[in-house]
């Protein structure tokens, strides 16, 4: 198929050298606290007129009350259905007249308001996001329709594949520990009332555990005098700091297998705890990650994809939070190749823990890592985001400056210790969510037991 | 508010190839964009899918660039890169620390040039493609449902499949295919290079020169026949769903051309209708009625005829022929009254935020300025759509909504869930006939591309419900 056979072009053979290196100016976040504890960054950048802000809680998912799992991602859903001064209604329009987008959402361990716009709208942007934040209302109609969708929404996930997944692995891996809830339950949902809600939201949405961070084509002193105005009146309140239950101890490799009759694929999740984001050794697991499962050329897409054919893709996710961790490897597989697939996960799963990596390995991981880093740095919500994630985690302040020293100095040895440490294929779960009567006998020989469960989340009969 | 217009520099080499430039040097990254004039609108009957799966092809291998190091050479660089396939056409793009310039374009050269296929690596690579199609379709609640009521929307088959394809069309493709295929498609004069970033524009002048100058044209391919009847194909079907655990309401249909002086006025109407929690339908629906407990929609941009569709979750006890009566009567409303002054307001706002928040990435830039350059010959667009949207009128709104949003000329579908939730391991709930004189449903056929799924990860947010678009378009 060579279109230019008569053509002998030599340069052609090796990829090119780069051209010289040019310089990313990072840029110089400045960060003040108001007398209520609220802390403020602001980082200006005037290269197009856009306001981006972010306001975020120390306080997530893992913070619901023990009797309202989901109550926090019910409780920010419902941010932008009432005010004291605002209907739900006038809150959608009013956003929308001057073209801004806010949007308020919880992970496990964070809660965030954040919200865009031109930077002529700035004002009116910012006022809106502090009222729906600092002043919601849940009037009890939109409360009571937001718990008739929520309980439509708990049915309706049941049909995704990856959710089911994701919530058998949740309930092995974490245990008592509230990074096992994944979705509020029917009676959760039931028992969230008015009263509960303004009393959670008191109690964590409180300045001296918020950060908000301001960037874009903005003038500091104004901002500045329009938070203080905003936010300032804002009452403090007591953190509460959060204890939990430790991770279940693992003692052998047991399949979980959650039967989805007719099912086309069988999703796999492989996984064991392992550790939390703020760890010593984050920056050595990041690279093993990154050789092991992060991206197309690493270890597991090269085999179960490009080789096999098992699946359209193969990875491993780094789940390093706040308190706790999981490593994960993932692929949705054609059922007739389930054990295979299997088998080639933990072939992987256990060479990176008994052999070094090669040189050229790592130091391709480090290059993707190194390089990809100014790629997130290119918009406003991107360089935000990572501002928020360094001062939510209590990373360090030269986070971004040394971040690329930090993974060029992670060696060989390092890479196969924390493989060894933090990878446990012996204890591992194995979560497969697909037809069980297909699959069953295919798991059989990587698992010293099997769990059956239907797509409710019950057990089911052996 | 005026946006500054970015610079745009656009010839073309001697063999055709059309070259558009963009130097930006606030971040020091480099995008890079390849779209090939291509897509699932030229493939031909028993072979759909077929661009799509030879979009893969390309990742395997040229003359000098080994099975799979595609992906290596870019992210042991430190870049980003993906490739995806539409109706309207393929594209390949990558994202490079701004000094790595060369690296890409010696990749994408490469492949241009001298595409390497071998049996093997073509079935290693149709299993990888089947394996996506039974991910983001056959395994997943609605996605084929919503493939089906493109099918119903349009009558020509150009239009009508599905990109993802058929298994056993698939199933059929072979070396010689893929040959034919690059000798015909994937030649320079069929294709444009985009690049946006951190460069020196005489450098990289040189260097297009260099990679993509020997490169021989070949002839125009043939030309694709997407001409539509006004009528949609079909008027109502249901779809039994063997993955959904609530029933839903799906409506399609015909839309002008992109950038046809139609086409405007409707895209915003669709916005006015759909786009967030101010517009009509949520307002109607979700929040008045109570009668839904999602709707979503949105148009399927095309250089022939697009479409535009709703989706919309009932709530239970809710009849799909009262939400659609509903749905009827809002657009009906829009078509006799026209937008108000304030949804004016918001239209304009949101199209400037929309256009600078877009502007902020060099990959973003570098695909629209491909595409108009593809399409229209024309990346200059790239700094005047956003008036020609801004000029639009209440009057035309209005008139749109009217011409083509007509509530009887609708393909519709209902999707009934084959085990309604709660009924596991029961009887499974007997399929609706077909209304007569429709064409048979072909299970497992075309669709609307859903996000590709992110590995089990931590608890996130997510909207359950995961909902289809109407720009179908297939990763590698």
């Amino acid at each position: 198929m060579n279109q230019t056979e008569t053509l002998v072009e030599a340069f052609r053979r090796e990829p090119p050298a780069p051209l010289a290196p040019r310089t990313l100016t990072l840029p110089r976040p400045e960060e003040t606290t108001l007398a209520n504890g609220m802390r403020v960054v602001f980082v200006e950048n005037r290269r197009l007129p856009l306001v981006s802000y972010r306001l975020a809680f120390l306080s997530g998912n893992a913070d619901d009350p023990p009797d309202l799992p989901g109550l926090t991602d019910i409780l920010t859903g419902m941010l932008n259905e009432g005010t004291a001064t605002r209907t739900s209604r006038q809150i959608a329009d009013a956003v929308a007249r001057i073209g801004a987008t806010i949007s308020a959402g919880a992970n496990s361990d964070y809660t965030t308001v954040g919200a865009g716009a031109l930077s002529n709208y700035q004002d009116e942007t910012l006022e809106l996001m502090a009222d729906l934040s600092l002043r919601p209302s849940f009037p009890a109609d939109e409360l009571e329709l937001t718990k008739q969708n929520a309980l439509q929404n708990l049915i309706a996930q049941r049909g995704q594949p990856a959710f089911l997944a994701n919530e058998r692995l949740a309930k092995v891996i974490y245990g008592e520990h509230p990074y096992a809830t994944v979705a509020p339950t029917p009676a959760s949902i039931s028992a969230m009332t008015r009263e509960r809600m303004a009393t959670f939201h008191r109690e964590k949405f409180i300045p001296n555990d918020a950060i908000l961070i301001v960037g874009g084509d903005v003038e500091r002193e104004a901002v500045l005098r329009r938070v203080e105005e905003l936010f300032g009146a804002w009452q403090p309140g007591h953190v509460e700091p959060a204890r939990f239950p430790a991770l279940p101890k693992r003692a052998d490799r047991v399949a979980y297998l959650v039967d989805r009759p007719g099912s086309a694929q069988s999703n796999i999740v492989i996984a064991n705890p392992a550790i939390k984001r703020t760890d010593p050794d984050y920056f050595p697991m990041l690279v093993m990650h990154t050789i092991l499962g992060a991206n197309a050329s690493s270890r597991l897409f090269m085999n179960l994809r490009e080789e096999k054919g098992y699946t359209y893709g193969a990875y491993t996710s780094l789940d390093a939070r706040r308190a706790a961790g999981s490593f994960r490897a993932t692929a949705e597989v054609r059922t007739s190749v389930t054990g295979d697939s299997l088998k080639e996960f933990f072939y992987e799963l256990s060479r990176i823990r008994e052999d070094l990596v090669s040189e050229k390995e790592l130091r391709d991981a480090q290059s993707y890592l190194t390089g990809i880093f100014p790629i997130r740095l290119e918009t406003l919500d991107g360089l935000l985001d990572q501002l928020m994630q360094i001062r939510l985690f209590g990373l360090p302040a030269d986070y971004l400056e040394t971040y690329r020293e930090r993974i060029e100095a992670v060696t060989r040895d390092e890479v196969r210790r924390v493989a060894r440490e933090q990878l446990a294929p012996d204890t591992a779960a194995i979560v497969i969510v697909g037809d069980a009567a297909a699959v069953r006998a295919q798991v059989q020989p990587y698992a010293e037991t099997i769990e059956l469960y239907d797509s409710t989340g019950q057990g089911k009969e052996k | 508010m005026m946006l500054p217009p970015i610079p745009i520099e656009q010839y073309a080499l001697d063999n055709g190839l059309r070259v558009v430039l963009s130097e930006d040097h606030s971040v020091p990254v480099v995008s890079v964009a390849v779209y090939y004039d291509v897509g699932s609108r030229n493939e031909r009957e028993g072979r759909t899918g077929f661009a799509h799966l030879f979009e893969h092809m390309m990742f395997q291998g040229s003359e000098n660039v080994p099975k799979a190091a595609h992906f290596q050479y870019i992210f042991n660089s430190g870049g980003t890169m993906n490739g995806t396939t539409s109706s309207e056409r393929t594209n390949y793009f990558e994202t490079l620390p701004a000094n790595q310039l060369p690296l890409a374009l010696w990749l994408e050269s490469d492949r241009m040039r001298s595409l390497k296929v071998t049996q093997e690596n073509l079935d290693n690579q149709r299993n990888a493609v089947q394996e996506e199609k039974r991910l983001n379709y056959d395994n997943r609640p609605y996605s084929n449902a919503f493939l089906r009521l493109n099918e119903l929307i349009f009558k020509n088959p150009a239009n009508a499949h599905s990109t993802i394809g058929s298994m056993a069309d698939l199933d059929a493709a072979t070396i010689e295919d893929v040959q034919e295929f690059f000798r015909i498609y994937y030649a320079p004069n069929n294709a444009v290079v985009a690049i946006v970033g951190d460069f020196d524009a005489a450098e990289a002048r040189a260097l297009v020169e260099k990679y993509f100058a020997t490169i021989p044209p070949q002839p125009v391919p043939p030309p694709v026949d997407t001409s539509e009847p006004p009528e949609v194909a079909g008027r109502h079907e249901t779809y039994l769903d063997p993955f959904a655990q609530l029933p839903a309401l799906m409506l399609g249909w015909k839309a002008p051309a992109r950038r046809s002086p139609d086409f405007y006025p409707l895209a915003l109407a669709g916005d006015l209708l759909l786009e967030g929690e101010s517009s009509r339908l949520y307002q109607k629906l979700v929040k008045g009625d109570e009668s839904v407990i999602a709707v979503q929609g949105s148009i399927g941009e095309r250089r022939g005829p697009s479409s535009l569709y709703v989706f919309a979750i009932p709530k239970p006890g809710q009849t799909t022929a009262d939400i659609r009566h509903a749905i009827d009567a809002e657009i009906k409303q829009l078509a006799a009254e026209g937008p108000t002054a304030g949804e004016m307001e918001k239209l304009r706002n949101n199209l400037l935020n929309d256009s600078v928040r877009g502007r902020q990435s060099t990959m973003y830039r570098a695909q629209r300025l491909a595409e108009y350059a593809l399409y229209d010959g024309n990346p200059e667009l790239f700094n005047s759509e956003l008036e020609r949207y801004l000029r639009v009128t209440p009057e035309e709104i209005k008139a749109a909504v009217a011409r083509d949003l007509d509530t009887d000329n609708t393909a519709l579908i209902e999707v009934i869930p084959a085990t309604p939730a709660g009924a596991e391991g029961e009887t499974p709930a007997p399929a609706s006939e077909p209304i007569p004189n429709e064409p048979e449903q072909e299970p497992g056929d075309p669709p609307p591309q859903v996000p590709p799924q992110p590995p089990a990860g931590p608890t996130s947010p997510t909207d359950p419900i995961e909902m289809p678009t109407a720009q179908a378009e297939q990763k590698i």
